[in-house]
């Protein structure tokens, strides 16, 4: 990596202050030196968000819900007996299936949600792609994208990595961020650009702010929930789709729904006419069918991920399953 | 001069004496009626704890004072050639003490991405990347490919079928044995079928990457050397070479080496880099690959397609094998030849033909049983497909048509001991489970690596008690210095504990390099050996002190000394030795002829698939293996298991992936290459089946590669009889195995 500054602020505060285009945040850094080793990204000053993990991490009951601080650790709430309930099983099955036992015991909440996506043309300093903001066309689109995007129609192919962004879209979280003294908060959806250009971040912050806060509100009675991902491999292997869902059950009876997509679009891709298709309806197999299907009704396949879809499907008939009970 | 000598040879099912010629100087060679004592147990790696607490130092943990560091600038192109590189500006920034031009002249080429052309040392090794954007290269680029199906004369498929007339091998194909009418043989069989199997290029992926520490010292006009070797004396040979000084003055040690599987036998480009840098700054330079340079510049197991036709009588009998195949070699276009044994159809007519395309990319070495995994995945994937076109089981299919009676009794232990009946899916491509079907499948395992050459090895007792047994030659794993104590305590009838093992510097005794799965049945009769004549003259001088003749002295229980009479402690006999302890020098003698020059063995697998993902989940898996005498059970059982481990990982997902346009591989690192790890691990077990081979004074045989050479297979048929259709593409990922269970809803 080239050389820089590390900067190692005693508070959030003087951490934002420090923020700016040619600065980066650190929080546990494994996704961030990954890039600065490629030399894909050469930032002046790194800030280290680490210094002040006391105050970030952790999961606190919060009004029937939680809030989490973005430091905490993969594996604090893979492990978490709080979350431990149907109501919250899909942030944990996410957290639990994510990367290796080193990486979830070092990586954060906040440095999952904002991590860069796996491309791999973006992620090699040979490859000049149209997202690396280094070369004039998506590299992808015609050429290695077994594992790429099938949802996109856009001039960038990549897909979402996090496994527990799905999970809070699903749990309707919602972000507290933090630039200077003055501080936001706004649905996890916001966190994602409307329309994932090439030209696009992959998030919405501005370089000053930092995340402080995932807060996930109290959930009604009946609330059961599961995250799924297909994989080719079981131990530590990216998603090839994902699928998160929270059904609110009365019985055998689905009172409403919500689901959301991973790893088959530049972002989390909730599918709400997809989930309206729930309410009121008893769970079966059946239904879970015709709901995937209408989940990835507007799919289109590159030349080599046409499997994505099928096994997108197979990801949300089996989340939906395992919500409802079925399985 | 030698002597005849009868022995007890062979296993369990077929044992006889025979008689063999036993060089003269050598031991008593053991047979099956030898009683052994630390040989045959379960010792554990006396490195174990070196390695598991890093204590071990390996090449890359190698750090001097002074130490540079070195790198190579490679080429961002797959083809063409170096028309200039200027250092000039490099050797101007920070840190930078030396570089070399690796491309010039008529040695220009570029034949692959990551072909070296030049290399830099630096005081850090980011100095050292910084100043390679400094080198100012010119290349001629030229058109190029890394497919092996787009390369000139690749066979055109037709969805995996062969549909077109066999074709014609060109001029330049091997063929073996001579041609018989084979399309001829083929069709007037009761029973026919064909088929066409693919795979990738799987990377060597050892955890240490390939590289050195050298350091030239001008004064003395000498150099000391660690390497990641499986060849300390080649390494020698060739750096010294390098750096143009003679080979006494150069010592290589690899105490420890972090795995090589067959692409560690040259020191490489790398290492000549290495040597000049060192040179040219008077100081250790330590070049060590990174991960991208490890998957793209290092070598691998090549890409192939294989075609087979194949017929047999209707009860089963093959009668004819015609195999042809393509091997993806990489630029020398050499080098990528896959085979199989041919057991089960020695006498029927058979053929192979193997034809190598050149394509732009690295070139491929050996990895671990070089072509065989995937010969063997073809043959034994044709095995179970006119199994069941015979109405036969395939363990019944492979009873009749197995000519090795070794093998036979290795099928019906395995079969048993894994529950092939109770496994194997008598339905293929159904099951009562909604979400899993399940199957089993099985191969075969051959291999030769009875071991030879002119070892020697040190064996020496001090005056303390202490001994040392000693060669140069390198344990890259396999577990050879535990060996040298086992063999060396049971000749001298104490503890292995009690033996300091020195391997892997070449101011030792010369050792072969390790390939061939040759190290253990190469060096351990030298070590025997060495161990034998040491005693000899430990008896000699106990002989000498209770004044009897020397032919008189026995050995028992860790005493020497006269039956009946006084035995001393092997403690206190050590006492008679002076100040210079006894040193013997074993030699190891050309093998006898023996009982049988290859190893056999076989292995089964049990699957589970996954009917709405494709994801595949092996269940369990077992392997029954000889390599002659079993030295160490652990140890050998860890080579099968290792073996069953690797294949598992080749057969269901290790591929490199390229990115056509660039010619660059996208998933040189560990995050996109994807390596089986510990929850993709079935239940697993290896039976070792000991054999006395009548070879040499020790019988052992080699044992890294044969197990690798069925597992893969035994997986992919597993696979097969869960679906009811047969794989044979691999690695077998998911989006196969839907594609594969979508054709069958057709
Ligand atoms: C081998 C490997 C396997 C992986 N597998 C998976 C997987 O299967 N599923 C999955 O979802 N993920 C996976 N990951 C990603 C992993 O979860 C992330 O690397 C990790 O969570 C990032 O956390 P971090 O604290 O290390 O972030 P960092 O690397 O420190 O930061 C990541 C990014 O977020 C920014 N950032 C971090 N925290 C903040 C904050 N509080 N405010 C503002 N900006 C911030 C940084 O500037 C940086 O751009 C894998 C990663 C690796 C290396
Ligand atoms: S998918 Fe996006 S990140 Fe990947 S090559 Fe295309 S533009 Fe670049």
């Amino acid at each position: 990596m080239h050389s820089f500054e590390l900067f190692l602020p005693d508070n959030i505060k003087d951490a934002s202050l420090r923020g700016g285009p040619n600065a980066v945040f650190k929080a546990a850094g494994t996704d961030l030196l990954d890039r600065l080793k490629e030399r894909i990204e050469n930032p002046e000053t790194l800030i280290n968000l680490l210094e002040f993990k006391k105050d970030l991490a952790g999961i606190n009951p919060q009004a029937g819900g939680f809030d989490i601080g973005s430091l905490t650790s993969i594996h604090d709430i893979a492990s978490s007996a709080s979350l431990a309930g149907p109501e919250w099983r899909a942030l944990k099955q996410a957290a639990e299936t994510t990367a290796t036992p080193q990486i979830r015991n070092r990586g954060t909440l906040g440095g999952n949600l904002l991590q860069k996506t796996r491309c791999w043309y973006l992620r090699s300093e040979a490859f000049k792609c149209l997202h690396g903001g280094r070369g004039p066309s998506c590299l992808a689109v015609d050429g290695e994208n077994r594992y790429h995007s099938v949802m996109g129609t856009l001039d960038c192919m990549r897909v979402h990595p996090s496994n527990l962004a799905p999970a809070l879209y699903v749990l309707g979280a919602e972000l507290s961020t933090q630039s200077g003294e003055e501080s936001n908060r706004f649905p996890i959806a916001e966190l994602y650009p409307e329309l994932p250009l090439a030209s696009e971040a992959e998030h919405t912050l501005s370089d000053n702010e930092i995340l402080t806060h995932i807060h996930i509100p109290a959930a009604v009675t009946g609330t059961s929930t599961a995250y799924v991902e297909s994989r080719e491999k079981l131990s530590f292997d990216w998603a090839t789709t994902a699928a998160a869902v929270l059904l609110v059950m009365k019985g055998k009876a689905i009172l409403s729904g919500r689901i959301c997509l991973g790893a088959v679009a530049p972002n989390p891709i909730p599918c709400d006419q997809a989930a309206e298709m729930l309410a009121g309806q008893d769970a079966s197999m059946e239904l879970f069918g015709k709901v995937a299907a209408a989940a990835y009704a507007k799919a289109v396949p590159l030349a080599q991920n046409e499997y994505k879809i099928e096994l997108g499907k197979a990801v949300l008939r089996d989340a939906l399953a395992q919500a409802s009970g079925l399985r | 001069m030698k002597n005849e000598h009868e022995m007890r040879v062979g296993f369990a099912g077929d044992n006889r004496k025979i008689k063999v010629d036993v060089p003269e100087g050598d031991l008593t060679p053991w047979d099956l009626d030898t009683k052994l004592e630390s040989v045959g147990g379960r010792s554990d790696r006396i490195d174990a704890f070196a390695k598991v607490t890093g204590r071990a130092k390996y090449a890359y943990d190698i750090n001097l004072p002074g130490m540079l560091h070195g790198i190579i600038l490679r080429s961002p192109h797959p083809r063409g050639s170096v028309k200039s590189v200027d250092l000039s500006k490099t050797l101007d920034m920070p840190g930078v003490k030396a570089a070399v031009v690796m491309k010039q002249g008529e040695r220009n080429r570029i034949r692959y991405v990551g072909d070296p052309v030049a290399a830099i040392a630096a005081d850090t090794l980011d100095q050292a990347r910084d100043a390679l954007s400094a080198i100012v290269a010119e290349y001629e680029i030229e058109a190029h490919n890394v497919e092996l199906l787009a390369a000139e004369g690749a066979p055109n498929l037709n969805e995996n079928n062969i549909s077109d007339p066999w074709p014609v091998p060109r001029p330049a194909a091997r063929r073996r044995p001579a041609d018989p009418d084979m399309e001829l043989e083929v069709s007037e069989a009761d029973v026919s079928a064909e088929g066409t199997w693919s795979m990738e290029v799987q990377t060597h992926s050892s955890l240490e990457s390939h590289g050195n520490v050298v350091w030239y010292k001008k004064e003395t006009d000498s150099a000391e050397i660690w390497a990641s070797t499986q060849a300390t004396f080649g390494a020698r040979q060739a750096l010294a070479s390098a750096l143009d000084i003679p080979q006494d003055r150069v010592t290589v040690r690899a105490e420890f080496v972090g795995g090589g599987f067959g692409s560690k036998f040259t020191p490489g480009e790398e290492g000549m880099a290495c040597a000049l840098l060192s040179k040219q700054a008077n100081a250790p330079v330590k070049l060590m690959l990174d991960r991208f340079e490890e998957h793209t510049c290092t070598g691998n197991r090549p890409s192939a397609v294989i075609q087979i036709r194949a017929g047999a009588k209707k009860d089963g009998t093959v009668v004819a094998w015609d195999t042809r195949s393509f091997g993806g070699p990489g630029c020398n276009g050499r080098g990528g030849s896959t085979s199989h044994h041919t057991n089960y159809f020695d006498n029927a007519k058979h053929r192979r033909i193997h034809v190598d395309l050149a394509t732009d990319t690295d070139a491929s070495r050996a990895m671990r049983a070089p072509g065989r995994p995937q010969g063997v995945f073809a043959m034994e994937g044709m095995m179970d497909i006119l199994a069941a076109k015979c109405g036969l089981d395939p363990l019944a299919f492979r009873l009749l048509n197995d000519n090795s009676e070794l093998r036979k009794a290795e099928w019906q232990l395995g079969a048993e001991k894994f529950g092939w009946a109770e496994h194997y899916n008598a339905s293929p491509g159904s099951g009562e489970d909604p979400r899993y079907l399940r199957g089993a499948g099985m191969a075969s395992a051959f291999w030769g690596g009875m071991g030879g050459g002119k070892h020697r090895v040190t064996c020496r007792i001090h005056r303390d008690g202490s001994v040392e047994s000693r060669n140069g030659a390198q344990d890259i794993g396999t577990g050879m210095k535990t060996l040298m104590a086992m063999l060396t305590a049971e000749e001298l009838g104490i503890s292995p504990e009690q033996i300091r093992v020195s391997m892997g510097n070449t101011n030792d005794p010369p050792g072969p390099a390790s390939g061939g799965s040759t190290t253990t049945p190469s060096l351990s009769p030298a070590v025997r050996h060495a161990a034998g004549l040491a005693k000899q003259e430990l008896g000699a001088k106990v002989a000498e002190r209770l004044q009897v003749d020397a032919n008189k002295i026995i050995w028992q229980n860790g005493h020497i000394g006269l039956q009946g009479g006084e035995m001393i402690p092997f403690q206190e006999a050590c006492k008679l030795i002076g100040a210079e302890p006894i040193e013997a020098t074993g030699i190891r003698q050309a093998n006898y002829d023996g009982y049988q020059d290859n190893v056999c063995g076989c292995q089964f697998a049990a699957v589970r698939v996954d009917r709405e993902t494709g994801l595949v989940l092996v269940e369990k898996m077992l392997g029954v293996q000889d390599c002659g005498l079993v030295i160490n059970q652990k140890l050998a059982e860890s080579q099968v298991i290792g073996a069953m481990i690797e294949g598992i990982s080749y057969v269901l997902h290790e591929q490199r992936i390229m990115d056509p346009k660039q010619g660059r591989m996208l998933n040189g690192d560990f995050a996109n290459y994807k390596i089986a790890g510990t929850l993709d691990m079935p239940e697993m077990e290896a039976i070792m089946y000991s054999v006395a081979n009548g070879k040499n004074n020790v019988g052992a045989a080699g044992l890294g590669e044969p197990p690798s050479t069925a597992a893969p297979a035994a997986v992919a048929n597993a696979v097969s009889n869960a679906l009811g259709l047969p794989m044979r593409s691999m690695p077998i990922t998911p989006d196969k195995v839907l594609a594969a269970l979508h054709s069958k809803k057709k």
